[in-house]
């Protein structure tokens, strides 16, 4: 009897020192799970939810743009240079003027984000690719999935664009050359021909790119560029208008 | 005796009811003791969820790995520092050759392609400007390694053009670094990461001037 006792104490209690060091360590191990777990989630919470949660990377559809960009805006820089030297309608040259600081400003701009989120201004994939990505409202941007422009000529409101392909409103080497070689009227018709495409273009991928990121930098930046360009549409069409 | 009998429980009576008491005791013990279990596995196994899907989460957003260019070292190329960057009007004795910076003519080349020697005064100007400048010794390649050679190169802040006597068929110089190699297709790699660490470099000293608007050497082909 006992031995039954002593073994009924010993199965229910065991030995209190031991039975309470085991919970005090359970409670230890558990707290400190907790606490991990709630950092974890602060950390998670904060970084996810954050307006730019992550640094875009070399094949992002930022850098991307940032890449292709500078490419056309180097463009303009150069039509609005050579235009200057080939004409001395003070109009026209002083549009050509705020063109070219502008976009050389903004080409620079473009430059410094890459420099920043420390990717190379070389693209590891062929230009343009960026925009065949999908949009952010996922509705768009797989080119396979482009309507294709049939009969509904639905107005397409976001640009999509084979990788590789031409940028939207690039001059050729021809029509450069054939603006360098004008001069006066003639030179400036060129000019504003060409560039009104060079900026629908721009104003093109700047949308496409509103359609793709929601890098709050990249947004402030091409929302201006929509605007200015499209302004500048109209008083170079008005322009081009009283040239004819 | 009888009535203290009858009043008292027996000592057997009394062991019962300890026994049952203990075992009473022993099952509520092992209740809880089963339901402290049951809450820990619901907890853990909540709380294992939760890290699996923050640590997705956070995988999922937050791109491709990124390999900064400064990082990238280029398997066989040379880099050259303390580069003068003076204007000069007449010819430069360059350290290398082709040449890779150094003093240079006010005047840029215009980037592109050349079937013609550019003269080196005026592409190391673009050098300065963050283009690259990719030679070829006419005596050591073939037509299909130029054609290749000029399609690899970017279409912007790139010279192409020949340059005689070089001790490799091929060179790719930039600001303060240079690699010599046989081919793009032979050393893809070398030259892709000599491309991508030093095209536009933010390291050359005047990045994003122009590479246009210059002065066009012979046999300017695109």
């Amino acid at each position: 009897m006992t031995d039954a006792d002593r073994g009924g104490t010993g199965a229910g209690v065991v030995d209190p020192t031991r039975a309470s060091r085991g919970r005090r360590i359970r409670f230890v191990v558990a707290a400190a799970l907790s606490i991990a777990l709630v950092l974890l989630i602060g950390i998670a919470v904060g970084r996810l939810s954050s307006p730019n949660p992550v640094t875009p990377g070399t094949e992002s559809v930022e850098a991307g743009f940032s890449r292709d960009m500078q490419v056309h805006h180097e463009q303009a820089v150069r039509m609005a240079m050579i235009v200057r030297d080939r004409t001395d309608d003070p109009a026209t040259r002083s549009m050509a003027y705020d063109m070219a600081l502008t976009q050389s400003q903004q080409a620079g701009q473009m430059f410094a984000w890459l420099e920043l989120w420390g990717v190379p201004q070389a693209p590891s994939e062929p230009t343009m690719t960026w925009m065949s990505r999908p949009t952010l409202d996922g509705s768009y941007g797989d080119h396979e999935h482009t309507p294709s422009g049939g009969a509904g000529g639905s107005a397409t409101p976001v640009a999509t664009h084979e990788p590789g392909g031409p940028m939207p409103g690039l001059a050729t080497d021809e029509q450069l050359a054939a603006l360098e070689a004008a001069s006066g009227v003639e030179a400036e018709r060129m000019f504003l021909t060409l560039m009104i495409a060079h900026h629908r273009g721009g104003v093109e991928m700047a949308d496409a790119v509103l359609a793709r990121s929601e890098n709050r930098q990249v947004r402030v930046f091409a929302t201006g560029m929509v605007q200015s360009q499209e302004s500048e549409i109209d008083a170079m069409e008005d322009m081009l208008a009283e040239r004819e | 005796m009888a009535n203290g009998n009858n009043d008292k429980p027996s000592v057997k009576q009394q062991r019962d009811a300890r026994r049952q008491e203990k075992v009473a005791a022993l099952k509520k013990q092992q209740e809880r003791a089963k339901r402290n279990r049951l809450i820990g596995i619901v907890t853990g196994s909540v709380a294992g969820l939760a890290v699996i899907g923050i640590v997705v989460a956070f995988v999922v957003t937050s791109g491709q790995p990124r390999e900064n260019p400064r990082d990238i070292v280029v398997e066989g190329a040379q880099t050259f520092s303390d580069l003068t960057a003076n204007h000069v009007t007449g010819p430069v004795d360059y350290a290398q050759t082709p040449p890779a910076g150094g003093d240079h003519n006010q005047i840029w080349l215009n980037c592109g392609v050349y079937t013609e020697p550019v003269p080196n005064e005026n592409a190391v100007h673009d050098l300065e400007h963050g283009a690259v400048w990719f030679t070829y010794d006419p005596a050591q390649v073939s037509e299909a390694e130029i054609e290749e050679l000029r399609d690899f190169a970017p279409s912007t802040y790139a010279v192409v053009s020949p340059y005689e006597g070089l001790d490799s068929p091929m060179y790719v110089s930039a600001w303060g670094a240079q690699l010599p190699f046989a081919n793009v297709t032979d050393d893809e790699e070398a030259v892709s990461d000599f491309v991508t660490k030093y095209w536009k470099s933010g390291d050359a000293p005047e990045p994003g001037a122009p590479c246009t608007g210059g002065v066009d050497g012979a046999g300017k082909i695109a």
